[in-house]
């Protein structure tokens, strides 16, 4: 049985499959598709200072290859989740990863410092880059100096691991690494979803009542790839992949490029025991390669010399 | 009286928590227990009204008898369907212990062929393998025979999850008294007679059954809840009853006006759009109706706080 054992900073996991934020509730919900102790960690849905009622239905519109989403961060605060959610979830025999979103740049570090005091919390992510609030601008996944910043904010405030989550939506992600790696981030999830669109020309309407949302699932994966693999060649941080994962293979890639590990979103609503699925065929199709070590695999892409 | 229904046992529980819904379904709503996410053979696929299918699937792993309006996420696995499964409510359940002929047990869908899933699904070969999700939500309330009778109001497709709750109501769910099959009244309305798919099945239950039809092509000419109020006006469904309702949202948007209106008693299976049915996605809301149980918090998830909700607990208008 290969190790599948990695590293992000001082964070141990067990295998490199964790869940992406917002498509798995707080993880254990789902304790009966996928045990805890098959994966490496559950990140939790974003979480704001102040509780948000979400956006307008239709919330969700399918498209060829993915979905658009506009959610719109609905959560019922930082309060609410440090007395109910934190104490069921830390029973899960996982990583517990708070996903940490803000509408201004001081509620990032202000609901740091609340998780920072929460041995339930293993890692933070802040969110970075959700396209569904402020009509898409994506002010802080757009602009280096004010992401750093609120990154240094926010490890002011905590020495747990801090990973930064970008959006694919900028001319140079390796920018944006740079900049999260300089404001202290101890790792880069790469990446959130790509804004994108869809309409219905018979009734005129926008697919989403937003107009715009955030488009996930298989469609994005080579946009995805492509970030990480330049996040992960401008850092020394590690890298946590995320776009398009369906399938074991699909892993197996973001490894190769460089990520330490990988997060599932949109392919757990066709099938919610996916996550634990893919931890198990992972161990299997290393072992069918003779690879003894998943970080053997890891950065292993091969450039052809000139 | 009315029994049995969790959350609002736990909503009584709850009341003097300053939390309010959030405690309701518990910090995480989760998706019920006996949910799996498996596949299932396609058995049977036969045309039903002019734009359905009844499909029947054997799952790997049986399930114990079902509530009706229950339901499941299903998807082709083949990669000729869209990604994203589609919820469909339990239409009848059999085989298994059940079975004189020794059948494998099975589930059946009716399923109206709209897009591009619902067309995945009606030209699924037979003995192809389904993703298979659930059984998911909560259900009908119990019906139980103590009461007011039940007026049950199905518009179109809405009814597939009257075959199930009737035959439940006559036995007697959960302990309680069984429905008398004359206190059980099944109005179907639909646009013309062949969307009153498998009228001749309702007709057998031995319930009350009428029909409306907007082209008048069958029953009454108009909707279900004229057909309603012209029962009620010739005395043959009283001023009291139970309902429950599931149909297109025009149609439940009027049985939920109507039902505030009158304070019915009254239970509303919705079809909202869905990305997940277990709880994930947070695609489904509900607005949630000042007053009302789950007050608290602006939106219930349909797939794990509902499908079934009390009229009295949401809004429907612009849903
Ligand atoms: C709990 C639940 C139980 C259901 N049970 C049944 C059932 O037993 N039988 C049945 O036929 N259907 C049922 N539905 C509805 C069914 O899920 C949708 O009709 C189906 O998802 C349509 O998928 P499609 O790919 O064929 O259509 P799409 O291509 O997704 O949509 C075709 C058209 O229908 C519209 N549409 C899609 N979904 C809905 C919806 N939910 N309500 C209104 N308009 C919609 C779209 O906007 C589009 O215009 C149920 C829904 C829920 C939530
Ligand atoms: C319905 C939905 C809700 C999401 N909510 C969040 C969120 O709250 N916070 C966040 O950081 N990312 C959120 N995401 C983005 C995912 O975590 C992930 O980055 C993205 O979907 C790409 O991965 P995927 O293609 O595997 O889904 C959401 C995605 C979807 C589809
Ligand atoms: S359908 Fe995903 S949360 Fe309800």
């Amino acid at each position: 049985m290969p190790s599948l054992a990695v590293r992000l900073g001082t964070l141990l996991l067990r295998n490199p499959l964790l869940s992406a934020s917002g498509t798995y509730g707080h993880g254990l919900e789902m304790g009966g598709f996928c045990a805890p102790s098959g994966i490496g960690g559950l990140v939790s849905k974003t979480v704001t200072l102040e509780p948000r009622g979400g956006n307008p239905a239709p919330r969700l519109c399918e498209t060829e290859a993915g979905l658009i989403n506009s959610i719109g961060l609905e959560n019922k605060g930082v309060a609410q989740y440090l007395e109910e959610v934190l104490p069921e979830v830390a029973s899960a025999d996982c990583a517990i990863i708070t996903n940490v979103g803000g509408h201004h740049d001081h509620e990032f570090a202000d609901v740091v410092a609340m998780l920072d005091e929460r041995d339930e919390v293993d890692a933070i992510e802040l969110n970075l880059s959700c396209p569904n609030v402020d009509d898409g601008k994506l002010p802080l996944a757009t602009d280096p100096k004010r992401a750093e910043s609120v990154v240094a904010g926010a490890r002011a405030r905590t020495r747990k691991p801090l990973f930064a989550k970008l959006s694919p939506n900028v001319t140079r992600i390796g920018d944006m690494a740079m900049a999260v790696e300089s404001g202290g981030a101890d790792g880069i999830t790469a990446v959130n979803t790509l804004l994108g669109m869809a309409v219905d020309w018979r009734t005129r309407r926008p697919g989403v009542a937003t107009i715009q949302g955030g488009y996930s699932g298989p469609g994005i994966k080579p946009v995805a790839l492509r970030c990480a693999w330049e996040c992960a060649r401008n850092v020394t941080i590690p890298v946590i992949g995320c776009g398009g994962i369906q399938t074991v293979d699909d892993v197996l890639q973001y490894l190769v490029v460089g990520c330490r590990a990988v997060q599932v979103g949109t392919s757990s609503f066709w099938n919610p025991a996916n996550l634990g699925d893919l931890a198990s065929q992972l161990a299997a199709a290393l072992a069918e390669q003779g690879i003894d070590d998943v970080n053997d695999l890891i950065g292993t892409l091969e450039v052809a010399r000139r | 009286m009315f029994r049995g229904f969790e959350r609002e046992r736990i909503a009584t529980d709850a009341a003097a928590d300053p939390f309010g819904v959030a405690i309701l379904t518990g910090p995480m709503p989760a998706p019920p227990k006996d949910a799996v996410s498996q596949l299932a053979t396609v058995v049977s696929s036969r045309p039903c009204g002019s734009d359905a299918v009844v499909l029947r699937l054997a799952p790997e792993r049986p399930f114990e008898p079902l509530r009706a309006s229950r339901f499941f996420m299903l998807r082709r696995e083949d990669g000729t369907a869209p990604l994203i499964p589609r919820p469909y409510s339990v239409y009848r359940q059999g085989g298994g212990a059940s079975s004189s002929t020794g059948e494998a047990p099975w589930v059946e869908f009716l399923i109206k062929v709209m897009g591009r899933g619902s067309r995945a699904l009606e030209a699924a070969p037979i003995g192809s393998q389904l993703r298979l999700i659930g059984p998911l939500g909560n259900g009908w309330p119990v019906l139980d025979g103590d009461g007011a009778p039940w007026v049950m109001l199905a518009g179109g497709v809405g009814s597939a999850p009257f075959p199930m709750a009737i035959e439940q109501a006559l036995r007697g769910m959960d302990g309680g008294a069984a429905v008398a099959s004359r206190d059980l009244h099944f109005l179907f309305g639909a646009r013309d007679r062949g969307l009153l798919y498998d009228l001749e099945l309702f007709e057998r239950l031995g319930v009350n059954v009428h029909t409306a039809t907007v082209d008048g092509s069958h029953g009454m000419q108009g909707h279900v809840l004229q057909l309603l109020d012209a029962l009620q006006a010739a005395g043959s469904i009283p001023k009291q009853i139970r309902v429950l309702a599931c149909g297109p949202d025009p149609m439940l948007e009027a049985v939920h006006a109507r039902a505030i209106e009158e304070e019915w008693d009254c239970w509303l299976s919705l079809e909202t759009l869905m990305g997940c049915g277990v709880g994930i996605c947070n695609g489904c809301p509900v607005p949630t109706r000042e007053g009302g149980a789950l007050a608290g918090w602006p939106n219930a998830k349909c797939c794990v706080e509902g499908p079934v909700f009390a009229a009295r607990d949401i809004e429907l208008v612009g849903h």
